[in-house]
């Protein structure tokens, strides 16, 4: 069985997600072809890949049609992007293939496969049966990357011609001076519970081997520790990412009420913090003495 | 909307709210603005929008975004000497024309929205407005169920879905329950009474929730509302009768008064220096001023300490008239918010608890207490539950 | 600027959703937020470009009624023409749904086509994709602003990031909308009351095609993460904690 996998480029980058799509094609099937448009460095993608010169567009579905038409493959993966999903649903309606898109996995069933897709907000899970070939739209974060890195078996440059209706103009780095912490997946946040400004360093460096970013709660940002951008909450943003990771925040309600992530897990010296009660874990201890020993031990499994 | 309908809209609206002639006799005194607690920051004070009304300027009162500086305490109206209906009047007219201009600020926005379609500003489900029963050990009676009672408890918004505030809520309910008191709550029927989409300018909204509230309590048979909200005692109070309302309503500081002698019997005592805080639609609104006074000074052991500014000319916590939706509007114009002020205040008295009567106060206080560091120093509670306290000991 | 925007209806998930294996029942339904973004950035076309902006909702028998309020809210902030499309049958699909609007769409000569780039409900495809392709005319997701440039449209488009990309698009053309480039309008109670008794909205009957090759085998709930509280020494919680951030794939 083969499976096409569209890596995401941006910005002639190959993204996170693209690995994720190959470690589980990997495991599916026996021949996985990944398709990148851009110039992006391919050669750690683990599979065959096909590179295409061009740019982020919706019209890169031409260029999967194409090369679906040539390997004919069981099943195409797409990351559940901004980028990705404009290509993915006109492939799989102008080829009239059925779909699947907030996937969360995938697996082979007979002569087709079965998705399961997270909808309704988190709130209903759906699994779906899929004639194949088929196409699956798979979200950020479902599969470890670790099994989609290595090195490129072959890099085959093909040249495909796209049709008009839509022409890239360039990349607009908005002029916002901060990160949008409302689309992070990762959000290390911090209250007054960390005692003073300068430990905010140490929610920095937290959220540095997380991969994630820093954001607070009013009282924090009102003291000026961290900018109004980073404020969680009522009057600030809302959170919606993988792991929202507080630490010393007692959990008021209109700090709650910004607080949409998939997991929170919280660190609060007082057991009855109201935060506890809406986290999927709860660390009573005191976030001084505990963060830097956390910082320590996940050092050590990332092999740093 | 350009001016002149603006100001069509504007004095329409105006009409509508009794005696809203009188801005006509305003003196230009400035007392308003010196009582206001965003006097400093505001770049219209009332007197200075009365001011821009003859002046024909109604659009760069807008533009300010002054008509959002209010947290409608009253204080102005009440010191007015030509007694001009600012917080009910001048400023809600104003915010209305916001609101129909389409751009009121956005946490604003959203609890009102949020009021019409869910009737709470919480964007909480309707049929979890109960929720808070199932935490108690006591049973809480619907009234649909009950039938016939004397009191009609109304928890209002905060005291149903805030966290904080349904601490609160338990706390009376288990009082009245303890005390005896026949009464019974509406569930998942009651709806937000809407003082806060009033002073919001959100006339319309508030006219249909009055409304279907009135609807509501005519089903029932009860002789009395009694309320922890002070924002709903005073609507309840204020407002409903002109919409044909005619039941007694009572605020839960009058109820526990009301019935202090059975509490005296069941106080233990309690090692606390408490100040009370006068909040503005229990006190200056409303004239309640010694009931709450005399049951804290009944509890045995309590040494009771008053804060330099009270009764008429408490300050404010913030919270009212919206206020609890304007917080980031209003910090761009503020360093301090006046509920920071007022712990300190109540720090600076040697009090260890503060007691207040409204269920806005008391997460914005303790809110106030993280920011001024008094975390520890000094606690926060409503009235009921000092006094459950002083009963479980 | 013949403009048309999509606004559907979503279950709401301030309420509950009974979920059993065949079949979803929720207790209300609401707006698709994407969709009133959609409205919005429509409605702010329109007055950068001139013209009309429709709105079209698509529900279907059992919905019928719960698009009136999101309806009568986008006749208030401006919308010229409301029409309800009403599916001959529900549907999860989204091909079937675009090959159905495609159909009642392609005689209408609209310039612009703009729905919210994404529903809650959207686990069988995206509709604004599927149905440019059904009406064979360009598409671009992702939108926050759209600007009309000499008979065409200059779209930003996010990429995820904070990065943006600039495409030319050229018309006419379904644009999908993430958000409005303004926070959606206010409309207070009054005025939105007097616009659900003007409002006048064009009912059309649409039939939807049945396209095979997927379907739901099952509806079931997540599984609910129990609550652990960690208590002890530092050392050990730190080491607790590096499980669960393992358990929930962030290692």
């Amino acid at each position: 069985m083969n499976i096409l996998v569209f890596a995401e480029v941006i910005e002639n980058e190959v993204q996170e997600i693209t690995y994720e799509l190959v470690g589980k094609a990997n495991q599916l099937a026996d021949k996985v072809v990944t398709l990148a448009v851009g110039e992006a460095d391919v050669n750690s993608i683990n599979s065959d890949v096909i590179q295409v010169e061009g740019e982020s567009s919706p019209l890169n579905y031409v260029v999967v049609k194409k090369v679906f038409e040539e390997l004919k493959p069981s099943a195409v993966f797409f990351g559940n992007t901004l980028a990705g999903i404009d290509v993915a649903a006109q492939f799989a309606a102008d080829m009239a293939l059925p779909i699947a898109t907030m996937v969360t996995d995938v697996s082979v069933d007979g002569d087709g496969f079965v998705a399961t897709s997270v909808a309704y907000g988190g709130k209903v899970m759906v699994d779906l049966a899929l004639k194949s070939p088929a196409v699956f739209v798979v979200n950020r974060g479902s599969f470890p990357a670790e099994d989609g890195k290595g090195s490129a078996k072959s890099v085959k440059k093909l040249d495909i011609e796209i049709e008009d209706g839509i022409e890239f103009a360039g990349y607009i780095k908005p002029e916002v001076e901060d990160i949008d912490i409302s689309k992070a997946d990762i959000v290390v946040s911090v209250g007054r519970g960390i005692g003073d400004e300068a430990n905010i360093e140490l929610a920095e460096e937290l959220a540095e081997v997380l991969g994630g970013v820093v954001s607070g709660s009013r009282p924090v940002v009102d003291s000026g520790w961290l900018p109004k951008t980073r404020q969680v909450g009522r009057s600030g943003k809302t959170v919606a990412g993988k792991l929202y990771l507080a630490l010393g925040i007692s959990g008021a309600t209109e700090h709650i009420e910004g607080v949409k992530a998939k997991n929170v897990i919280a660190v609060n010296i007082d057991r009855n913090a109201p935060i506890f009660r809406v986290s999927r874990c709860g660390a009573v201890a005191d976030v001084l003495e505990l963060v830097p020993l956390l910082i320590e031990r996940i050092k050590e499994v990332k092999g740093e | 909307m350009d001016i002149s309908e603006m100001f069509e809209t504007y004095f329409e609206r105006l009409s509508e709210v009794a005696e809203s002639e009188k801005y006509k006799q305003c003196l230009q005194c400035g007392t308003c603005g010196g009582s206001c607690p965003y006097g400093i920051a505001s770049p219209f004070t009332p007197r200075k929008m009365i001011l821009a009304l003859r002046a024909k300027l109604i659009d760069e009162v807008l533009e300010s975004g002054a008509q959002w500086l209010c947290t409608s305490c009253y204080t102005c109206s009440y010191r007015c000497p030509s007694q001009i209906p600012l917080t009910d009047a001048i400023i809600p007219a104003l915010r209305e024309l916001s609101l129909l201009e389409g751009n009121p600020p956005e946490e604003l926005a959203a609890a009102l929205m949020n009021t019409a379609r869910y009737g709470n500003p919480f964007r909480e489900s309707p049929r979890k407005r109960d929720s808070w029963v199932k935490e108690v050990e006591f049973e809480v009676p619907l009234i649909s169920k009950k039938g016939d009672v004397d009191v009609l408890f109304i928890p209002e918004c905060f005291g149903a879905y805030h966290r904080r505030c349904r601490e609160i809520t338990k706390a009376l309910a288990e009082l009245m329950y303890l005390i005896g008191i026949d009464f019974a709550i509406l569930g998942n029927e009651e709806r937000c009474i809407g003082d806060l989409t009033r002073l919001s300018g959100e006339f319309g909204l508030f006219e249909d929730l009055m409304e279907k509230n009135i609807k509501t309590f005519e089903k029932y048979s009860f002789n009395r509302i009694v309320t922890h909200d002070a924002h709903a005692f005073n609507a309840l109070r204020r407002e409903y009768p002109k919409a044909g309302f005619e039941k007694d309503v009572l605020h839960h500081t009058q109820l526990l008064y009301e019935n202090l002698d059975k509490l005296k019997d069941m106080f233990n005592e309690l090692d606390y220096t408490v100040t009370y805080h006068d909040s503005c639609y229990v006190g200056r609104r409303n004239g309640i001023f010694e009931e709450p006074r005399e049951v804290i000074k009944a509890i045995p052991g309590v040494k009771f300490v008053e804060m330099k500014r009270t009764r008429e000319n408490a300050l404010c916590c913030g919270g009212g008239g919206g206020g609890v939706w304007l917080d980031s509007f209003i910090r761009n114009y503020l360093k301090e918010r006046p509920a920071e002020d007022r712990v300190k205040e109540a720090a600076s008295v040697g009090a260890n608890v503060i007691v207040t009567p409204c269920i806005l106060d008391v997460p914005m206080f303790e809110d106030a207490l993280k920011m001024t560091g008094l975390e520890g120093e000094l606690v926060v509670k409503d009235i009921s539950e000092l006094v459950l306290e002083a009963i479980k000991g | 600027m013949k403009i048309c925007a999509i606004l559907r209806v979503v279950p709401d998930l301030v309420e509950d959703i009974e979920i059993n294996e065949e079949e979803l029942i929720p207790f209300a339904y609401i707006a698709n937020e994407r969709d009133e973004h959609a409205v919005e950035e429509a409605l702010i076309l329109k007055e950068k470009a001139g013209g009309t902006v429709d709105v079209l909702g698509v529900v279907d028998e059992d919905t019928a009624g719960d698009i009136d309020d999101a309806l009568a809210m986008a006749y208030a902030k401006g919308a010229d023409n409301l029409i309800k499309a009403i599916l001959s049958r529900k549907t999860y699909r989204r091909y079937e749904v675009a090959k159905a609007l495609a159909g009642f769409l392609k005689d209408k000569n609209y310039d612009v086509i703009i729905p919210g780039i994404q529903a809650i409900d959207a686990f069988a495809g995206t509709l604004g994709g599927m149905l440019a392709r059904c009406m064979r005319i360009p598409y671009i997701g992702g939108a926050i602003e759209i600007e009309a440039q000499d008979g065409a449209l200059s779209v930003k488009k996010e990429l995820g990031g904070g990065l943006l990309g600039e495409y030319r698009v050229s018309l006419p053309a379904v644009v999908g909308v993430v958000s409005a480039e303004r926070p959606l309008k206010f409309v207070p109670f009054a005025r939105l009351k007097k616009a659900m008794k003007e409002a006048k909205v064009e009912e059309v009957d649409v039939e939807v095609p049945e396209v095979e090759g997927v379907k739901v085998t099952r509806y079931y709930e997540p599984p609910k993460p129990e609550i652990t509280l960690l208590e002890g020494e530092p050392e050990e919680i730190a080491d607790k904690l590096v499980e669960v951030l393992r358990e929930v794939s962030v290692l």
